[in-house]
């Protein structure tokens, strides 16, 4: 497939090189170059899902190594795994249920192949169903948990494959390709329309008269702001300007042309100002399994704040954004050090930045991280286009988007870089 | 509130007179005569040693000679009080008993308490004479109910039982018209309980190792299986990490982690128990096991261990539990003194005066909001996902 590669190269280039801005555009071109993946893939006849989990992960590994801390890439690989595999198994059973159907002895032949000859075709599409879940206590004593938690590649197409045997294969292989692609352009159309959606909720918590705080730019809290004031909700709105990059300059521009009002102030009012402010609503990078959040450099800062007078600080995250992974040390391992020239003017300081001088080394040096890390604790409210959840409950809407399988195969594939 | 309440008081000063004998005097006699022949006598007054604990103390303490003698007496006790119950349990006329069978396996050092439990409780399938799945049912509990009752403090033994209990009634009548082969169906699943245990240990030693980083410190109290495993997949990782091991009093569990794992050549420090507040500072994360795993997300766990979240807590720094979700139970402690003490004796060197009341106490309640992460064989949980996970299960 020479064409799908240089699809995958182009993007890898872009992602290595930082030109792709935005977790949410990022997402989008993931999911619509995997779904290219999925439909140049060639389907065997055997193991079909199978082949193009593989496809996938082969894919997915190279572009999560490509930009390991955009983690958009990684959640949008996971999803397309997690849907082929729900493909897959809705045919299975469904394949099942026509056996059942139509032949007895069918029937017994394919419990043979489960090595449980009391085993029937409802307990098998049970256990298979249990494989997608996260394990849980429920399946603990079952069969089936030590397959979901020990990765294996594949489980359920090498078990759905001996299944459908008798089932037409060429029909089949046509319609889990056919199914896969609708589930992936529906991921596309979640993540283009996520806006709307969670502005949708803005009026819930957006009250007359109040004052929002927001720390440099994000278009979900532009659209969420802007929907709030579409439904003739008067409010301030409080812009920190998000040093270094001062993309909160962009967003005060953006509200006053639509006719909000608004406040600018640098970063370090934000203090000043919070006793004043009735919710912070920001946007975020990536929100973490446990509820932490990355997200813009400062918002911590913005966090502790609201904390220290108990003002609502509330997230803003559509669900591409949703990561199954931990933070292990978030600082250091999932931020990125920008270029000094955002901070500084080269001109100017060329001379204390120059090697040659002295020792060897220049006497100054810039740090410049992107991001932050927010923990659980000071995040009051999550909104996602499935509504508002608390910190704690972020494990389960991973857990609905998610198969264990991947993360597991994912975290070795991360690891190794 | 049973320990707050007059009654209680009341009986207490009841066994004081009762045991009027044992009173010793204040003045400690030299030690050198004390230790060797006179072993706490008002220890064995009127406490008896939670059985849970007899077996921990058997499978990981590092106990002294006379400490030793001390639980042996208490253990004869409990064993003639589990006696009892075996009659008490006798009535049904089979001369099978379900504790017997626990207290087998539950000899084996490497095997969790839910595991013997559920061996146990396999054996019952095993010897049944029922006909039909609601007679093996009904046996079944009453076999689970006296084993539950037989040893009220541990908390794994309940939540295996609980853990099987549920999956009889749940699973076998709904996929199986044979009764025989739903029969060997349970007991093959129960024999394969040891194996889901181990290898739930293995799985948390996995995901728990992202969490250990080059150069850290990890602070450990008492002695866990779970934790053992983590720290030797670490070790074997070729992890650098150091260890900070509390002493675990009074078993003193502690100096047995500490040895294994200075055999696996991880620098290894011990601290006496008080002194975990001095060192945390120099510590990157606290890693526990746990007794049991409770609806609210805390943890019960050997006594100590709350202090110790406590002050990592207010240090900042991240309190880690290794626990197989099998400990999950339902209870829901609202305070230290929710539950019933598991008592352990307690080893002074020197005879306590019997003026002198003695916190027996062997495990404590670690709420949630002191806890960071639980690392169960069903992933990396946050405390809150426990009650999920249990709600899920009996609803």
């Amino acid at each position: 497939m020479p064409d799908t590669q240089a699809l995958v190269n182009d993007f890898l280039n872009k992602l290595k090189k930082r030109k792709i801005e935005g977790s949410q555009a990022t997402a989008r071109q993931t999911a619509e170059l995997l779904r290219s993946v999925i439909s140049q893939q060639r389907m065997p006849y055997t193991n079909q899902a199978g082949a193009l989990i593989d496809a996938v992960k082969a894919v997915g590994e190279q572009l999560i190594a490509a930009n390991p801390v955009e983690l958009a890439v990684g959640n949008i690989v996971r999803r397309v795994l997690h849907i082929i595999r729900e493909e897959d198994l809705s045919l299975t059973t469904a394949a099942i249920g026509g056996l059942n159907l139509s032949a007895v002895s069918d029937d017994e032949n394919d419990d043979d192949r489960d090595g449980d000859s009391t085993l029937s075709a409802a307990a098998v599409a049970a256990a298979a169903r249990s494989t997608l879940r996260p394990p849980s206590l429920q399946t603990l004593l079952e069969d089936t948990p030590v397959s979901a938690a020990v990765p294996q590649t594949s489980s359920s197409g090498g078990d759905s494959e001996g299944k459908s045997k008798s089932a037409d294969k060429s029909s089949r292989s046509r319609k889990l390709k056919h199914d896969v692609i609708e589930a992936v352009n529906e991921l596309i159309q979640d993540i283009v329309t996520c806006h709307e959606q969670i502005a949708e909720q803005a009026v819930e918590h957006i009250h007359q008269n109040e004052v929002i705080l927001t720390l440099g730019s994000s278009r979900t809290v532009l659209e969420f702001l802007f929907a709030a004031k579409e439904k003739k909700r008067s409010f301030r709105v409080f812009v920190a300007e998000g040093a270094p990059r001062y993309q909160g300059h962009l967003l005060a521009k953006e509200l006053v042309a639509r006719g909000l009002q608004t406040t600018l102030i640098t970063d370090s009012a934000v203090f000043a100002m919070i006793s004043r402010v009735n919710m912070v609503i920001v946007g975020a990078h990536a929100v973490m399994a446990n509820g932490g959040v990355i997200a813009p450099v400062g918002m911590n800062l913005v966090a502790l704040a609201a904390q220290k007078h108990a003002v609502p600080f509330v997230v803003l995250a559509g669900s591409h954004k949703l990561c199954p992974l931990y933070p292990h040390n978030p600082e250091v391992l999932l931020n990125e050090l920008r270029s000094p020239s955002e901070l500084l003017d080269f001109g100017e300081f060329s001379d204390c930045m120059d090697f040659g001088s002295g020792s060897g080394s220049p006497l100054l040096h810039v740090v410049n991280p992107a991001f932050d890390y927010v923990p659980p604790k000071l995040v009051s409210l999550f909104i996602t286009d499935t509504g508002g959840h608390n910190p704690s409950y972020m494990y389960r809407l991973i857990a609905d988007y998610y198969s264990a399988d991947d993360l597991v195969v994912q975290r070795r594939a991360t690891a190794g870089n | 509130m049973w320990h707050r309440s007059a009654s209680f008081i009341l009986d207490k000063n009841q066994n004081d007179t009762v045991y009027p004998a044992d009173s010793v005097t204040l003045t400690p006699p030299p030690p050198s005569i004390s230790t060797p022949q006179n072993p706490n006598p008002n220890l064995n007054r009127n406490m008896s040693m939670s059985a849970y604990y007899q077996t921990r103390a058997a499978h990981h303490g590092v106990v002294t000679s006379d400490w030793l003698a001390q639980s042996q007496e208490a253990a004869t006790r409990a064993v003639a009080t589990g006696g009892q119950e075996i009659v008490d349990g006798g009535k049904s006329g089979r001369a099978f008993s379900v504790i017997d069978e626990f207290n087998n396996w539950r000899k084996q050092p490497d095997l969790a308490e839910a595991v013997a439990a559920i061996r146990a409780l396999a054996a019952v399938i095993r010897n049944s004479e029922a006909k039909t799945m609601m007679e093996l049912e009904i046996e079944l509990k009453k076999a689970s109910d006296s084993l539950k009752s037989w040893d009220t403090t541990s908390i794994s033994l309940t939540a295996g039982c609980d853990l099987f209990m549920r999956y009889v009634t749940r699973t076998s009548a709904l996929e199986y018209e044979d009764f025989n082969s739903a029969r060997s169906r349970l007991i093959e699943r129960a024999e394969k309980f040891g194996e889901i245990s181990y290898k739930a240990r293995k799985i948390i030693a996995m995901l728990s190792q992202d969490f250990i980083f080059d150069g850290c410190t990890i602070l450990v109290h008492g002695f866990s299986r779970v934790v053992m495993e983590v720290l030797k997949m670490a070790a074997q990782n070729k992890k650098l990490f150091r260890v900070l091991c509390t002493e675990g009093r009074p078993d003193r569990s502690g100096l047995r982690l500490a040895n294994e794992l200075a055999k696996l050549d991880v620098p290894v420090k011990l601290l006496i128990d008080s002194a975990v507040a001095y060192t945390m500072d120099e510590v990157d994360m606290v890693f526990v096991g746990a007794d049991g795993v409770v609806e609210s997300g805390g943890i019960i766990n050997m006594m100590g261990t709350y202090q110790i979240a406590l002050v990592a807590h207010s240090m900042n720094k991240p309190v880690y539990v290794a626990a197989e979700s099998y400990k999950f139970a339902r209870l829901y402690p609202l305070d230290q003194k929710d539950m019933g003490p598991a008592l352990r004796p307690i080893d002074f060197g020197v005879p306590i005066p019997s003026k002198v009341e003695v916190e027996t106490s062997a495990r404590d309640y670690t709420p949630p909001q002191y806890l960071t992460l639980l690392f169960t064989d069903l992933g990396v949980l946050t405390p809150s996902v426990v009650s999920d996970e249990l709600i899920q299960l009996y609803l």
